[in-house]
């Protein structure tokens, strides 16, 4: 492989790498950096645009060691677009080299979403849904469920239930008078496809659910989880010529209403803090109305995290690849800093989030000592609707 | 009819000594079936069973030995986790829980392992490819 191909130039160029001065901001800042491992985004920055033959194994090992959390783009001073230009050279490097990355879990999760891209698949997905949540086949507003009737199978050991967020999110919507549209059809946003490198694949699931949608009549799709929000509404976009849906992240929404006083919250007493979803925070620009919503139950105290709001630490993980041990070190020093708040509780907005953290906790080497409560923030919402 | 897609993954010891057994004395298989040995059926996880059907699977056996025979110890009993999550995911997708199967066998029970083949076979005839073959496979037939 010839590193100074002109697609590789053009993705370089195109993502500001010529502007990088070198100061570094992005390394001292990146978890995967700071955590010990040999992954330094500044000297990725250099060796792409040097192309020297030797740098090749340095940045094909490197482009899927981001975690893609945005922190050092976030720093940067010369506007270099870094997770974007990490996207750019995945797909490039997996359409010109089959390269995928390590696949944490044997690449289980990225080989039920290439399922999902058969057209002929009839799924048994929304067997979940009791008679107390109202739903519709057909109509102006679906609620977007995502992967959380598999995660929950595939991750019974961890006993996490992302399903439940699926069902507080339609409580939350019930309780404001919405009825949405549940896809029988609905497929994985592909976003790990997406940012595995997977771009065929990915691009089928964004036309197979785009016509779903149209299918069943959706203009808006309320989303819960922050990776679908940015999939759907950044990237379904890019794919799907002539694209209308609208697209509304269901915090804001409730925060919304909760702001036009449609929604009360039964008080709850202590002390809570609140894990900073990456393509939630920093990606789309979403850090108060999560603060807000919590504020909004009555006795509850939001005590920040020592790295917070725009500054937050990912979770460990970016699409389900790439898990080691380094991701496992500051997991530990999250889960420290949501300790050292003094907090009963950690909300997050995120199920990738909540796997990865509750995962962190089952380390038998910490004897349990990092072990604290993880929960949605829909779900924390649904159970104190007044 | 279009062939089926039969994946046998056998664990080393008492269901491959069965195979070997039925090899030797010629016993014949359903068409379309492949094997895949592994040490232990503890080996595979929910992925690699997943990607059987990615890849194109229509049927799917886990030939194992008894929970009391394993030589690792906890072998087959992870064997029964896995299928069970998978089998739920499975239904979830679609393909149909009836397509993945796991059967435990002593080391003298080639007829059984035979007949537990042939009987995978037709039950997958039956329910026909899976509605999850790769593109270019779809295209092909």
């Amino acid at each position: 492989m010839k590193l100074d191909t002109p697609r590789i130039r053009r993705i370089i160029a195109e993502h500001n790498l010529h502007m990088c001065l070198e100061c570094g901001k992005c390394s001292s800042c990146c978890p995967r950096f700071i955590s010990g491992k040999q992954y330094s985004p500044r000297m990725l920055a250099q060796k792409l645009i040097a192309a020297q033959p030797e740098d090749r194994a340095y940045i094909e090992t490197s482009v899927w060691d981001c975690l893609t959390c945005g922190q050092c783009q976030e720093r940067c001073p010369s506007g270099v677009q870094f997770v974007q230009m990490i996207l750019d050279m995945r797909s490039e490097l997996a359409a010109t080299q089959g390269l995928m990355g390590y696949r944490t879990h044997d690449g289980a999760l990225h080989s039920w979403m290439r399922i999902m891209t058969s057209p002929e698949i009839r799924q048994n997905r929304t067997q979940w849904i009791g008679p107390e949540l109202k739903v519709k086949r057909h109509g102006l507003q679906a609620f977007f469920v995502g992967c959380a009737p598999y995660f929950d199978v595939f991750f019974a050991g961890l006993g996490v239930q992302t399903l439940s967020i699926a069902k507080d999110g339609i409580r939350l919507l019930n309780r404001l008078g919405i009825e949405p549209v549940i896809l029988s059809e609905e497929r994985c946003c592909g976003h790990d496809l997406l940012w595995s490198g997977d771009r065929e694949n990915f691009e089928t699931l964004c036309r197979l659910n785009y016509q779903e949608f149209k299918a069943a009549g959706v203009e808006e799709v309320i989303v819960s989880c922050p990776e679908c929000y940015s999939v759907l509404s950044q990237f379904l976009p890019r794919v799907v010529e002539g694209c209308d849906l609208k697209v509304t992240l269901l915090i804001d929404l409730v925060n919304r209403a909760a702001a036009a006083g449609a929604l009360e919250f039964a008080p709850r007493q202590g002390v809570v803090t609140y894990q900073d979803p990456c393509r939630l925070g920093r990606q789309a620009g979403c850090l108060a109305p999560p603060r807000e919503l919590l504020e909004r139950i009555p006795g509850l105290e939001l005590k920040e995290m020592a790295d917070h709001g725009l500054g937050a630490l990912c979770c460990g993980n970016n699409a389900f690849i790439n898990c080691d041990s380094y991701s496992k070190r500051h997991q530990v020093q999250r889960l420290k800093q949501a300790h050292a708040t003094g907090a009963g509780l950690m909300v997050t907005a995120c199920p990738k989030c909540m796997i990865h953290l509750t995962c962190a906790m089952k380390d038998p080497r910490q004897e349990g000592s990092l072990a604290i409560e993880v929960r949605d923030l829909a779900s924390l919402l649904a159970d104190h609707i007044r | 009819m279009a062939a089926i897609n039969l994946l046998g993954i056998a664990c080393n010891w008492s269901p491959f000594a069965c195979y070997n057994a039925a090899g030797q004395a010629a016993m014949e298989l359903p068409p379309g079936f492949r094997l895949m040995r592994v040490m232990c059926i503890g080996r595979i996880n929910q992925a690699l069973i997943l990607r059987a059907f990615e890849y194109g699977a229509d049927g799917v056996i886990l030939l194992e030995c008894f929970d009391e025979d394993c030589r690792y110890g906890p072998g087959p009993e992870v064997g029964h986790t896995n299928v069970a999550r998978v089998r739920r995911l499975l239904h979830f997708l679609g393909i149909g829980q009836e397509r993945l199967l796991e059967k435990a066998f002593a080391a003298n029970e080639k007829e059984a392992l035979v007949r537990a083949l042939w009987e995978f076979a037709e039950q997958i005839e039956e329910l026909g490819p899976n509605p999850a073959k790769p593109r270019q496979e779809r295209e092909a037939s």
